[in-house]
This record gives structure tokens, sequence and C-alpha cells, in this order.
């Protein structure tokens, strides 16, 4: 099922907790929105899932308008953050709520059941009740309950934040396992970019209640529009600089950066500020001096096995992160050494704001 | 398209109309009522403020107002005494039988006051069993009437309470607090003093104005055995329940002076009390010391001593009621089921009046105070703060003052209602619904709110969606605060005692009528039909629920 919103806004008193929002989710798509705390990323999921109305805007289920149907009426299935398990009732019953108001038959009931119940690998569990689970299976029995009644759409709401970090990367797996055998639409909010990156085929992310970026993974990732996108997904290092002169034979751009000038390769008028992205594990470190090499020093080394990550004061005392992968223990510069590192002009990326 | 009168055109908007309806029925009109009599002039009919004037001129009312303050302060004081070392005795020493003395010392709280004066009075009154064996001894023992009696009454009655917050306070002080005192280099009666005593006052006062505020408006046990001493909760009941010479006036104004003091009462412990209270949950509870021989038999004939002298009087009243009697004269030792013979043949019209009231106040009570509930917990709006307020509003009102004004207010005019079984059903309805509030509401904040929407997610509308979901987890809880309402509602006398009309007289308007004509016998036989109704369930309650009565109190 494809879902539109079209100019969605939800307003909390004088605060726009979502503002303006549109967008389109294909049938089958697994869509992440993606934003810190207080983004709007909830609010928005749960405009779609119907219990707030937007107060400006619509909602579209394929063609459908859905601004006036009831939540109990809109066929998704929700997975909630602290899974919301009917405390009174054990897993099977847990399972079997959505179908029983849907006066599925026995038959009928008991095959489906038993289907999702070894789909989410819950077999043997079904007559433990909630307070007996553990946090993973409390999280099996919540997916299993929304996936049971066969919904047009998944929304799940940070389903995995309550997890230890190994058991959530475990469970993303494994929902994107089931969600591509089963083809279902996905609407998954998180705050975890790498959460996000690692089960989405697309990823919205918001930024007070706007839509900041649409787009596949690799795409923001290696293009993001915005200072607030670079910088949320991945970590990345933001350049002002002034554009100096552009030479057209070499479509060569000089820069100034507060230290040494930078070349890039956008053409940009002169005088013009420019804001760059420059994701840590890009900058290369060179030994000796030449074109386009900055001088910097140490501030501070964080090793960690696979990488080392270096906090580096450079280009007039802006402070940089460089990660250099697959470290040699005798390359590791230390704090307060001197370093010497270049960008690679093809990957520096150009911001909006 | 939902037009705006749509949106709000559902079920819980009917129930905040409802309940504003009630309130405004049951409780804001009926004290405005008596609150505008008390300014009319009994002889000219018009606007005066003579009423008052006589309560702060009148050596005889200004002494009403002087004797409850009086007991009061002295019976809030001595359950302090009481029930600050209890609590600390328990909570920190080993004890012999320390959870037998606690589960008892927990009953005085719900066996009815007035039972206590009935008790003593069987005891220690003229024609009492202590009063007639010392006598026989030719010993004099101090007289119970008057204010020794009602301070005795009251300090047994209400010390758990003390005994109960205390209690908690001390449980939730962490060890580390105290070790952290000591690893500061103080000694060990320094910890005590500055760390263990500042923690529980906040405790101690919350209990005692707790305390203060049952005393000041308490009117069963002032009237069973105060006698010529009066005071204010039993002058306003004279002055409006007189035949010849009622002065509905005087009522009302004694009546407003009451509620004057009760409220500010309410206010003190909301806005003073519970903000300074140093609650926290304890992850390490305080070390329970074993302390040497003698200091744990003293510790053990306190507390033991303290719960035998307020549970005893109770067995007499039972031992009374198979007593063989003629009018106030005991046969002590001499067995008969007279008195059950005779309340459950001849007269057994006041327990059914009791039980069918009981019932169908709690049944409505539970009902309101789930949607009630409901409403404050998950549909917070400005209007549910209103109603939040408004609702609790009975607890801050004397029971004599919410007899008076409901007998008052629905005499005549638009709806008419004293004389009838429902408006004792009302008073009692208001008067416990907080009590079903205040425990179904704090049911409610455990639930989150997201179970209820996955129920609605999976295609069950909201309201069945409340039906389905939060009322069978919560059952448990309310089927306690159900038995709760109902003790306590069998055990009701003072707002009764005004409202009630010959055949709806309940067990307690009974027990206080043949305590008042002299009939021991078949008053202890009441009284201990009422003693089982109230404990039987209660017995269950924890029996089964895993629940005692002080989660509701």
């Amino acid at each position: 099922m494809k879902v539109v919103l079209k100019g969605i806004s939800k307003i909390f008193g004088k605060l726009r907790a979502v503002d303006g929002v549109s967008l389109e989710i294909e049938d089958g798509d697994f869509f992440t929105l993606l934003g810190p705390s207080g983004c709007g990323k909830t609010t928005l999921l749960r405009v779609i899932a119907g219990f707030y109305p937007p107060d400006e805007g619509e909602v579209y289920f394929g063609e459908r308008l859905m601004n006036d149907v009831p939540p109990h009426r809109r066929e998704t299935g929700m997975v909630f953050q602290n899974y919301a398990l009917f405390p009174h009732l054990n897993v099977r019953e847990n399972i079997a709520y959505g179908l029983r108001v849907r006066k599925v038959p026995d038959g009928e009931m008991d095959a489906r059941i038993g289907d999702v119940i070894r789909s989410v690998r819950l077999d043997g569990l079904e007559k433990r009740f909630p307070g007996q689970l553990s946090g993973g299976q409390q999280q099996r029995v919540a997916l299993a309950r929304a996936l049971v009644i066969s919904p047009q759409i998944l929304l799940m709401d940070e389903p995995l934040s309550n997890l230890d970090a190994k058991l959530r990367v475990a469970m993303r797996e494994e929902i994107r396992r089931i969600q591509k055998d089963l083809r279902i639409t996905t609407i998954y909010v998180t705050h975890d970019q790498e959460e996000a990156m690692a089960v989405s085929d697309r990823i919205a992310i918001l930024n007070l209640g706007k839509l900041e970026q649409l787009g596949a993974p690799d795409e923001i990732y290696f293009n993001p529009c915005s200072r607030f996108a670079a910088e949320f997904m991945g970590g990345s290092n933001i350049l002002e600089l002034t554009a100096l002169g552009y030479d057209e034979a070499s479509s060569r751009l000089r820069a100034e950066s507060g230290g040494e000038p930078l070349t890039l390769c956008i053409p940009r008028p002169a005088g013009e500020r420019i804001c760059l992205s420059v994701r840590p594990e890009w900058v290369r470190i060179v030994e000796d001096g030449g074109d386009d090499t900055i001088e910097g020093t140490v501030e501070s080394t964080t090793f960690l096995g696979a990488l080392v990550r270096y906090r580096v004061r450079a280009l007039g005392g802006q402070s940089l992160m460089i990660e250099v992968h697959n470290p040699r223990s005798r390359d590791i510069r230390r704090e307060g050494d001197p370093i010497r590192f270049r960008f690679d002009a093809e990957r520096l990326v150009m911001l909006g704001n | 398209m939902a037009g705006p009168l749509r949106r709000h055109l559902n079920v819980w908007n009917g129930v905040l109309l409802l309940s504003f309806a009630v309130i405004f029925i049951g409780v804001l009109y009926p004290m405005f009522f008596i609150f505008r009599a008390s300014f009319v002039s009994p002889e000219t009919g018009g606007w005066s403020l003579e009423s008052y004037r006589a309560i702060f001129q009148y050596p005889f009312y200004l002494r009403c107002l002087k004797n409850s303050l009086f007991v009061s302060v002295l019976a809030t004081a001595l359950s302090m005494l009481i029930g600050v070392p209890f609590a600390f005795f328990l909570s920190r020493y080993e004890i012999p039988g320390k959870n037998v003395i606690k589960t008892l010392a927990t009953l005085p709280l719900i066996l009815p006051t007035f039972i206590g004066a009935e008790a003593w009075l069987l005891l220690a009154g003229r024609n009492g069993l202590f009063f007639n064996l010392f006598q026989k001894a030719g010993i004099e023992i101090p007289s119970i009437y008057g204010w020794k009696g009602i301070v005795l009454v009251f300090t047994l009655q209400f010390f758990p309470y003390i005994f109960l917050m205390v209690s908690a306070a001390i449980n939730s002080i962490d060890r580390s607090l105290e070790e952290a005192a000591t690893n500061l280099g103080a000694g060990r009666l320094r910890v005590f003093f500055t760390v263990t005593v500042p923690v529980v006052t906040p405790a101690v006062l919350s209990g005692a104005l707790i305390v203060f505020y049952l005393c000041i408006e308490n009117f069963g046990v002032p009237i069973l055995i105060g006698e010529d001493f009066r005071v204010l909760s039993v002058q306003a009941y004279n002055e409006f329940i007189s035949e010849m010479g009622g002065n509905p006036a005087m009522a009302g104004a004694l009546s407003t002076v009451l509620l004057v003091i009760t409220m500010g009462l309410t206010i003190l412990q909301k806005y003073w009390v519970e903000r300074k209270s140093y609650a926290m949950s304890a992850v390490r509870r305080p070390e329970v010391a074993r302390a040497g021989r003698l200091p744990t038999l003293l510790m053990w004939l306190f507390c033991a001593g303290i719960v035998f002298v307020a549970l005893f009087p109770f067995a007499v009243v039972m031992i009374s009621s198979v007593t063989k009697t003629s009018g106030p004269v005991m046969y002590y030792g001499q067995f008969s089921l007279d008195n059950f013979i005779r309340a459950f043949t001849i007269a057994p019209r006041p327990i059914v009046n009791s039980f069918f009231l009981a019932t169908v106040s709690t049944l409505v009570g539970i009902v309101f105070g789930l949607l009630v509930s409901y409403l404050l917990v998950r549909r917070r709006g400005k209007l549910s703060y209103l109603l939040d307020a408004l609702v609790m509003l009975p607890l801050a009102i004397a029971g004599t003052v919410q007899g008076i004004a409901l007998a008052a207010t629905y005499n005549t005019g638009f709806i008419v209602l004293t004389g009838t079984w429902m408006i004792l059903a009302l008073a009692y309805f208001i008067r416990k619904v907080p009590f079903s509030i205040k425990t179904t509401s704090s049911l409610l904040e455990q639930i989150d709110k997201s179970v209820e929407e996955a129920s609605i997610n999976l295609g069950v509308p909201p309201f069945r969606s409340f039906l389905k979901v939060v009322v069978p987890t919560m059952l448990p809880g309310i089927v306690a605060g159900a038995i709760i309402m109902w003790v306590t509602t069998l055990a009701e006398l003072s707002s009764t005692i005004v409202l009630y009309y010959g055949p709806w007289a309940t067990m307690t308007v009974e027990i206080f009528q043949r305590m008042g004509s002299g009939e021991f016998g078949p008053a202890s036989a009441y009284a201990t039909i009422l003693i089982v109704s109230v404990l039987v369930p209660l017995f269950f309650l924890q029996r089964y629920l895993g629940r005692d009565l002080t989660t509701a109190l």
C-alpha cells in the first residue's frame, strides 16, 4: 500500500511539532523517519496511525483520503516503543486480539497465529504472560501481534530502543527479513542513524518538524543537502569558506579557509560564502608537504581498534575530525604531534545552508 | 467530514458533563445553600450576620469551638506520642510477632469510631464492666464521659495513621543516607537527630494533620461519650435536628465554621506538607537491628500493649452481644443469643438497609470513579483539572456538615430527596467516591497509554478498547477499592444520622439510638454484625488480592 502525505502539520499549543511535511512512500518500501528527539518523527507516525488528527494536510493510503478514518479502522499494524502488550493476556491471546476483533474463524485463526509465531520465533512461549518474557521476546510478541492481522502498513515507533546493543542488531536484521518476506509497506521511526541505514530502502530526515532530506541511505550519506543532514547522518566536518577566484581552464576554485587556501572543483563567484561537508574517513593524512596540504596539530587521539580518530586543530583554529582505518601502530600520532593532511576535491560536498 | 460539533460529541465529553452535574448537585449547590442560610436572620428572615456574631459572642458556642480544638489538639499530640515510637520500633528493630502486631495495628482505622466509643462505655461507663468491678472494690476510676473519653477513643483509633505514615517514611530512607552521615564522622545519636529525624518529620506532620482533621470532623464519638462536653459537629447537629426551635441559620453558621477549619486543614495538607516530603524509593531498606533482651521486651510490651488496649474494647462489644441483658444491665458470664435473634427476626431492616445502601453507592461509585479517573489521567484539559479539584472536595467536608447541607437543600424545591433512601445513597456516594478515584487514578497512571492505542490500532474502537484492555488490567485494584468503599460506607454515621428517616435507619443509626436509650445488648449485637461485615471482606482483600486497607487510605 502506497502512503502519501501532503503538507502535514501538527500543532501543539505554539509548537509546530510537524510542519508541512509532504512525502510519498512506495508500496513495499521500508521507509524510515529519522531525526533527533523532538524532531516530530513520532508525531508524524501517530498522524499516519490516526492517533493525532493533522491540523493541516492530507494523509492518503493508496488513493484513499484517510483524514477522517478513525485509528481503529485504518488497518495498520503498530509496534510501540514500550511494546504495549496487554498485561492480562498471554502471548497467544495478545496475538489473537486483533483476529478476534475481525471475527476470524477458529481454524484460520490457529493457522495464522501458528505462522506468525514461527516467523518471529516465539515457539513454546504461547502460554507465557508479558511479565514473564524478556525484552527481546516482548518485542517479538508486539511484532507478531501487529503482523498477524495482515496490515496494509506496518508502523514501528522506535521498536528497538529498549533493547541492549547486541540484541538491537539481531532484531533489526530479523525485522528486515520479515519485512522483505511479506513485502509489507513499513514506516519505521528511529533516532539511530546506523539502524536507519541498516534497514531502510529510503530515509526521511526530520528536523524541527520539517522534512530535511529524503532519499536512499547512500544518497543521503554521500550527498547530504544540509549541514544538519550531514552531521546527523554519520559524523561530518563542516568547513566554512569564502570563494577567492574560479579558474575556467582548470575548472578549479580557490577558497579562503582561515588558514591555507583550499582548491575546489565547483564554479562560484568570488566573495561567496561556501559551506562544505567532509566525512572524517575521507580526509587523507600525508607525510610531506605539497600543494593543497594542510598543517595542523593533534588535539586528541582515540584508538578504537579498527580505526583511530583524531581531533585536529587546523585552518586558522577550526576543529576537524579525521579517521584512519586499519591504522598501523607506528603511524599513530599522539596529542600535540604535528599532522599534515589533504582533502580530496572530488569528495567535498557543498551544503545548502 | 468531522465538524467541530461531531468532535465534541463523544462518550468522554458526556462523562465530563455528567461529572460536573453530579458534583454540582451533590456538593457545590448544597454547600452554597447552607452557606447562604447561615446569613439569614432567624427572626426577620433578612440578611444578617447574627449567627456568626452569636458564635463568637456567646460563651456557649465559643466553648463548642474551643472544645473541638482542645480535644483535637490533645488527641493529635497523644497519637504522635504513641504512633512515632510505635513505627520506629517496628521498622527498625527485631520484635517478636511484629507482623501480627502491624496487621492488628491497622484495624482501628477501619473499625467505626463510634463503636470504639460504645465499647468504652460498656467498659468504663456508668454500669460498665470495669466501673462496676472497681466500684465493688471501692476504687474510684476517672469518669470516661466528657473530654477524657473522647481523647482516649480518638487516640486509640487514629494513632495508626501516624504509625503507617511514619513507617513508610522510615522505610523509604535508603541505608546509604545514614551510612553517608556515619562516613562523614557522625556518631549514632548524631545520625539519628541530623538525618533520620529531619527526613521523617514531614511524614509525622502529614499524619498529624490527618489525625487532627479526623478528630475535628468526628461526630459519633463526642455525641456518644461527650455528654455535656459539646463540640462543633455535635452542636451543628443539635441546632439542625431539634424539631422545636431548630435554627437553620445557626446550624449553617456552625457548619460553615467547621467547613472553614476542615478546608483549611486540607489545603495545608495539600500545599504545604505534600511539598515537604522527601520520599525516595529506597534501594536498600534501613537495617533492622536486634536490640538487647530487656529493650526488646520493653518495646514489645509497648507495641503489643497499645494494640491490645485499642482492640480489646471491640472484643468486649462482641462478648456483650452474646451476653444476657436487660436494658443497661449486662449479666456478664451468662451466654445468650437473644440479641442476635431479635436483630435478625424482629428488626432486620437496619441490616438490610445498610447492605443495600452500601452496595448501591459502591457500585455507582466504582463506575463513576473509573470514568472520572480516566478523564483525569488520560484526557487532561482545563476542565479536567477543575474536575480533579472538585471531586476531591468532599474529602474536606465533615460528614455532619455534608448531611446537614444535603438535608436542608433537598427538603423542598425542585428536587425533593430528603426522606428517601436516595439521599443516603447520594451522600455515601459523594463521600466515598474520592477514595475510588484516588485508587483507580493511580492504577491508571501505571498503565501506559500505548496499551490502549495498541488495541485501537488492532481495530477496536476507543471506548471498547478501554473496556477490553484497561478495565481487566485494573480489575484487582478496582475490586480492592470497591471493598474499601463498601466497608467504610457500612460504618458511616455522621451524615446518616442527619439524613435517615424512619424505615431507612441503618445499622449505625440503630446502634447509636440503642446506646442512647440504654439498650446495650441489642446495640452490641448490631455493632458485632457491623464489625464482622467490615472485617470479613478485608480479610479476603488481604488474602486473595494481596492488598491491605493501607493501600486505599
